[in-house]
């Protein structure tokens, strides 16, 4: 069974069929449909990949290993989540005549494609189709972001495309590089740039080359991952986006990003040791730590905010991959996971909040958000409590799995920077979130009508969240323990 | 092939010379006002590429280089100009309002560019396996790209030196690697330039629509 194949295809083909003249309820199921079959094709895969450790497809196009496996369960997870979301805040959209029908259909073809994009980066063997397929995630996605077509959204979408294919043409750069390396080694005139094939050789490449390639593959995917200082887009795409989106960017894309520098990474240290990438991807991870949590705390824009604290959390995923040691490479993938549950259903709240209040700003929302829309008010709180690292919730195992990781590795001053960085966020967060739910409503707004909006995707994703967080069950514990061990070098 | 020093010695001058000649129209596509007439001079250098990328499959007998050449001329060289010459024509722009550096100064600025393409370029010189200097150029071409984003502040002309950029990349990989990337990657990189072109004029479009205005210094609203 081509197993790979249709995890691309799928999803693909499910946007095109959106093209389709058909009713919108079907759109939306189609939608869900892709992302569920995703989701469960990504299950299996994992199965696949822990019984035979790599599966390839297609003549060796398609590659997944343990990494790719995870990659692909978290980005379908996601999805899936937002398709689900999707429907009702879409109708609620047209029925607030915010957008056409034509862009609502615009929507349900884009994400999918979307979502293809994204699963072909992870499953790509070759690293030039993985450039490729990461740039049409940024393409596929820049008219969701603009969808609204207001002025903000234009400029959002805007900033996010060519800041975007700026990075990208690094990265191709860095990609062009490490071919160059490839190409040095052989007389061949194609030789093959597969990762099953380069891997093997990574100690007989150029090294200078490979420095050269990592710095431009750090910068360019590192600006698509929203890696400071490059995050500047990011807080403007994610807060003009619809919230699905927001949700997909954040929870997904960013991650995906990850993979592909995480991919130099591997690349890099077989060849020089891990020393030289290490280091920078430690510095440009807590450079994004430490300058999230004042950005969080001057926020007046509620999803704003949000994606600041993505960019903390994407910088703890890198500082924990550059701390190297088994231990916190394994929290870092743990984090990942966790934050692709959490943080959409933050998303999710926001969307229902903006779409009663006709607003993000915290000033217009005013307080008492529980009290006038109790099922999101209260899905917020906990995505909140979740969002910020506090127990029950699987974000504080996996941030202590870092912290601890480092202080057992001797990296005392890096690990009291993270908890410092996450302290702080934390404040931040549950600060700025506690001007808005508890208390009393400003009198004489609008009532909503239909208190259980989205609740489904919501109470999904912060069950599975919590369900993980208890629960992790065994092969998925071994997944992760197997693409831990690629990422830092099999012992 | 009878005598391949002599053969490839003609060859590698002639993308010398094809190499050179992106990097002249490069500057004066920094110069240039008019947006119709930068797009011309993008398609002339599109055209340069896609010689180079001929040049090396005709003394290289590689029938993958053969079809890249083909593909560049068709998209780069003639659809791609006629899409944005469309979009010139649909939001009617002639003239670029004035740069943030005038034209002496972005001059000097190229040239520094190009002196620190060449430095970047030093260590690598002994991969070159074609042309001299290259690689030195292609990575000129990309610096000066990001310059002419940054001085420009149309959407459209800011298009324009993306694919510059890309250009550059492009020009990279055949010097460094002689038969540039395997062809799935340049039909993956062709595709997105493709898309890529197409999003970002929808994009101009609605800009131009919202904003009355293509001027990307107005898109200062979001902030912190």
């Amino acid at each position: 069974m081509a197993l790979l194949t249709s995890i691309v295809v799928v999803p693909a083909a499910a946007g095109l069929a959106c093209l389709l003249p058909l009713p919108r309820r079907i759109l939306a199921a189609l939608n869900i449909l892709a992302f569920g079959v995703a989701l469960a094709l990504g299950v299996a895969l994992l199965r696949r990949v822990l019984a035979q450790d790599v599966v390839t497809e297609c003549h060796e196009f398609l590659y997944a290993d343990a990494l790719s496996a995870w990659m692909v369960l978290l980005t379908s997870a996601v999805s899936l989540g937002s398709a689900l979301y999707a429907g009702r805040y879409v109708q609620r959209d047209l029925d607030d005549q915010t957008i056409t029908p034509g862009r609502a259909r615009e929507f349900f073809v884009l994400t999918p494609l979307f979502g293809a994009a994204m699963f072909l980066v992870v499953l790509a063997n070759n690293l030039g189709v993985m450039w490729a397929a990461v740039e049409a995630t940024a393409l596929s996605s820049v008219l969701l972001v603009a969808l609204y077509n207001r002025k903000n959204s234009l400029e959002a979408a805007w900033k996010y495309v060519m800041l975007g294919s700026l990075g990208l043409a690094l990265a191709l750069l860095g990609t062009v590089f490490v071919y160059a390396a490839a190409c040095k080694n052989t007389s061949e005139p194609f030789p093959s740039f597969n990762w099953s094939h380069l891997m093997p050789l990574a100690h007989q490449l150029d090294p200078h080359l490979l420095k050269l390639a990592f710095v431009l593959a750090l910068i360019g995917y590192g600006t698509k991952a929203g890696l400071a200082p490059m995050h500047t887009w990011l807080p403007d795409a994610h807060s003009e986006a619809p919230s699905p989106t927001s949700a997909m960017l954040s929870g997904a894309s960013l991650k995906v990003a990850i993979y592909a520098l995480l991919r130099f990474h591997i690349l890099t240290a077989a060849c020089l040791g891990s020393g030289f990438s290490r280091h920078l991807l430690l510095g440009f991870g807590l450079l994004s730590m430490l300058l999230a949590p004042p950005f969080i705390l001057v926020q007046r824009n509620l999803k704003r905010m949000l994606a600041y604290s993505s960019l903390e959390h994407v910088g703890l995923i890198c500082t924990g991959v550059a701390l190297n040691t088994p231990l916190t490479i394994f929290g870092a993938l743990l984090h990942m996971g966790y934050h692709a549950l959490a943080k959409p259903v933050l998303f999710f709240a926001a969307g229902n909040i903006h779409q009663t209040f006709h607003s993000l700003q915290f000033r217009a929302i005013g307080s008492g958000v529980v009290k006038m829309l109790p099922v999101t008010g209260l899905l917020m709180g906990l995505g909140a409590v979740a969002a910020v690292g506090l127990p029950p919730f699987g974000l504080f195992f996996s941030e202590l799995t870092v912290i601890s990781g480092g202080l057992a590795a001797g990296q005392i001053t890096v690990s009291v920077l993270i908890l410092a960085a996450l302290i702080a966020s934390f404040c931040g967060v549950l600060q700025q979130l506690a001007r808005i739910l508890p208390g009393e409503p400003k009198t004489g707004q609008a009532h909503s009508g239909r208190p259980f909006d989205g609740a489904l995707a919501m109470v999904l994703l912060l069950g599975g969240l919590l369900l993980f967080s208890v629960w992790l069950p065994a092969p998925l514990l071994r997944g992760i323990h197997q693409a831990a061990g690629i990422i830092g070098g099999r012992p | 092939m009878n005598a391949p020093s002599v053969s490839a010695d003609l060859g590698s001058q002639l993308i010398t010379l094809m190499a050179a000649l992106m990097l002249v129209l490069q500057l004066l596509l920094v110069v240039e006002n008019r947006v119709l007439t930068g797009i011309r001079l993008y398609a002339i250098q599109s055209l340069f590429l896609a010689g180079i990328a001929g040049v090396v499959a005709f003394f290289n007998n590689a029938v993958d280089v053969y079809i890249v050449a083909a593909l560049t001329v068709l998209g780069k060289v003639v659809f791609l100009p006629w899409l944005l010459n469309r979009q010139v024509r649909r939001i009617q722009i002639v003239q670029e309002i004035e740069p943030l550096f005038n034209a002496p100064t972005a001059m000097l600025v190229c040239g520094g560019l190009t002196l620190l393409g060449y430095i970047v370029a030093r260590p690598f010189t002994g991969l070159e396996r074609l042309g001299n200097n290259t690689l030195a150029i292609a990575i000129t071409l990309v610096l000066t790209g990001f310059f002419l984003m940054f001085n420009r502040r149309k959407a459209l002309t800011q298009v324009l030196a993306l694919l510059t950029v890309e250009n550059g990349v492009m020009l990279a990989a055949i010097a460094l690697t002689t038969y540039g990337m395997p062809l799935v990657v340049e039909f993956g990189i062709f595709f997105d330039v493709l898309v890529a072109v197409m999003i970002l004029g929808i994009l101009v479009y609605r800009i131009r629509e919202s904003f009355a205005s293509m001027d990307t210094s107005k898109l200062n609203q979001l902030k912190g």
